[in-house]
């Protein structure tokens, strides 16, 4: 056994996820310290030219699953096709995208296979020829690195934004992989799926996200949230005490229950730092805070921290920060 | 129709009260213990599915017998009764060897529905209950944040990261909950009273360890020290707030 399986994951509009990419990216760095090559998993239904997306760089091979039952993959499906592709490449190491849908399935293809996994890593290398792989816990106050001596197969789950997306053009073989799927694999039955509400955000990929919390006082003070935002070109993201409160919709909740994001910038305003919050932003290049009271917890992960009142911070910012932009 | 109902309980530091040694950068894990947040979610749920349709609740946790307390929490809130299953550190082995112990209770008393949470506080997996799921060859639904139980069909609502999923499955199944699902309750001073007469079972189990091993978790290194600005003119602040991103390239 040698050689790595990168899974990648469409999302509900169909599309590839960024997280694939970041994947490969991850897998990359193993796959030439440990020999054997990598190939790409792409699970769906009619998905030839998102699978195709998956030839990068340093990709030998993409199987493709491609099946009409697999529209919405229960995890039970995607278990079955990952531990099928596990089988027909020889991987000895798996990394699969730490979204929801990829950290149903890999405990659950980990006990088929009976191996060792790595929960939501942050990083990876190949040391002695096996995997170790880093990953943050106790609410993202520590990290610890994770090594399988006692398991053939070596697995870990990828946390989103962590990793560069892997860029490139490859010359990977496209093969199609005939996965044996059982009743048992379609037990869970999709029935629909409803927004979040408040439609698309670019919460995912803007380059600087500006947060606010309850220190907004009101939901219509997080116009200067809004306007911050606007003058860095960014996106506002929310603490779910706000989005509890109604003021702000869920699909800008960031943290444990929300997203995680990865800007290069994040400004969190009014916000005052719950671990629960911080897991979701902690990958972020640089942190500030703008928080009227010195003791909150955000400023121990800021790299830059103002103690006073956003009231007067805030319109000071933004109007610099527009003038600075030009 | 009655249910039976099994809900994994975790007990794990207040995370809270979690404090990182400044000079061993190690993380103080002696506090205060408690039910882990998600499970207590899933104790809710549990209960408010044996008032709509009776039937009966097992809590159900792993660890040294000091995790006693995590159970009488969930019995305190309403759950009929509980098994402890006595191991030396729970968190000393791996999420699959750990799984397998629990699946082997779970199996036991073969409920129509298995509620576990999404991640535990401390070393936040998110795991142990799909791994139950796959050792019990039971469907897996996660996330749930609504839950609707009509004979043996469980229609539920997923928060996932493109919106809401509704989905389908016939009982057994095993659910993790979403802080999505209603807020659990405080136990009251009756049902406090009430637990204490309730029955905990306690077996022992030695799961394997070995598969997988892990260094001592340590906090980064680097970061915290950052640069504050404290009792300036907000114009002022604004300013070496704007300096301080050029100079990063951030601006
Ligand atoms: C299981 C679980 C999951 C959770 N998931 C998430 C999650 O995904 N995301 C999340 O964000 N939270 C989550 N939480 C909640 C989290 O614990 C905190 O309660 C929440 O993040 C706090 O939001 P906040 O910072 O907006 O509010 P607060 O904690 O109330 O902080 C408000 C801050 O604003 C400051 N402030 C007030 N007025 C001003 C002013 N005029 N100028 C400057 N500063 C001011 C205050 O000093 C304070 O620090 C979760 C909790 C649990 C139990
Ligand atoms: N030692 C344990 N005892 C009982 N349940 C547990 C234990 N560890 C994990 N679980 C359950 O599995 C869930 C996910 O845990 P984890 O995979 O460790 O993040 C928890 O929220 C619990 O419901």
């Amino acid at each position: 056994m040698a050689g790595v399986l990168v899974v990648g994951e469409i999302g509900a509009n169909g599309a590839l996820r960024h997280v694939a990419l970041e994947a490969v990216e991850a897998g990359k760095s193993v796959a030439s310290a440990m020999g054997g090559g990598l190939t790409a998993l792409v699970i769906g239904s009619n998905i030839a030219a998102e699978a195709a997306k998956m030839n990068i760089a340093g990709v030998d091979k993409i199987l493709v699953v491609d099946d009409p039952r697999l529209a919405s993959p229960s995890a039970e499906a995607a278990t079955t096709a990952i531990v099928a592709a596990v089988k027909a490449s020889g991987a000895s190491v798996v990394l699969i995208p730490g979204t929801t849908a990829g950290r149903d399935s890999a405990p659950r293809a980990a006990a088929r296979l009976n191996a060792g996994l790595a929960a939501d890593c942050v990083a990876v290398a190949a040391e002695n020829g096996a995997l170790v792989a880093t990953r943050t816990v106790l609410g993202g106050r520590a990290q610890t690195e994770i090594r399988m001596p006692g398991s053939s197969i070596q697995m870990a789950t990828i946390r989103p934004g962590a990793f560069a997306k892997a860029e490139g053009a490859g010359s990977a073989s496209t093969e199609s992989l005939a996965v044996d799927f059982g009743t048992e694999d379609f037990r869970v039955v999709v029935t629909g799926m409803t927004s979040k509400g408040g439609g698309a955000s670019n919460l995912d990929s803007a380059p600087v996200v500006v947060a606010g919390g309850r220190g907004l006082k009101e939901p219509a003070n997080f116009a200067l949230v809004e306007d911050l935002a606007a003058a860095f070109g960014g996106a506002v993201g929310a603490t779910r005490a706000v989005v509890d409160a109604g003021w702000r919709d869920h699909h800008e909740q960031i943290g444990q229950t929300g997203r995680t994001v990865a800007p290069g910038l994040y400004i969190a305003v009014g916000v005052s730092g719950a671990v629960q919050h911080n897991v979701g932003m902690q990958g972020s290049g640089a942190i500030v805070a703008i928080n009227r009271d010195p003791d909150a917890p955000i400023f121990k992960i800021a790299q830059f921290g103002i103690v006073g009142d956003l009231f007067d911070v805030l319109p000071a910012l933004t109007q610099q920060v527009k003038a600075a932009r030009g | 129709m009655p249910l039976k109902i099994a809900v994994l309980v975790k007990q794990v530091p207040d995370m809270n009260a979690v404090k990182v040694d400044k000079a061993t950068r190690a993380p103080n894990l002696s506090g205060q213990q408690v039910a882990s947040s998600y499970d207590l979610y899933a104790v809710e749920q549990a209960l408010k599915l044996q008032e709509q349709h009776g039937g009966e609740t097992v809590a159900i946790a792993v660890g040294p017998a000091s995790v006693k307390e995590a159970l009488n929490r969930a019995l305190a809130m309403g759950i009929d009764r509980a098994i402890l299953v006595e191991t030396a550190d729970p968190n000393a082995v791996d999420t699959l060897a750990l799984a397998g112990v629990i699946a082997q209770q779970v199996g036991a008393f073969s409920p129509d529905i298995v509620l576990a949470g999404q991640t535990a506080d401390d070393y936040e997996s998110g795991q142990v209950g799909a791994q139950v799921a796959e050792l019990l060859n039971l469907p897996l639904v996660s996330n749930i944040a609504a839950l609707e139980v009509d004979g043996s069909t469980l229609r539920l609502k997923r928060d996932m990261e493109d919106g809401y999923q509704s989905v389908e499955v016939q009982t057994p199944a095993v659910l993790l909950s979403s802080t999505g699902l209603e807020e659990p309750r405080l136990p009251s001073l009756k049902g406090i009273m009430a637990a204490k007469k309730k029955t905990v079972d306690i077996v022992s189990a030695s799961p394997e360890a070995g598969r997988v091993t892990w260094s001592a978790p340590l906090a980064p290194e680097k970061g915290s020290a950052g640069i504050i600005v404290q009792d300036v003119s907000a114009a002022e602040a604004a300013q070496r707030l704007v300096e301080w991103l050029q100079s990063e390239k951030l601006l």
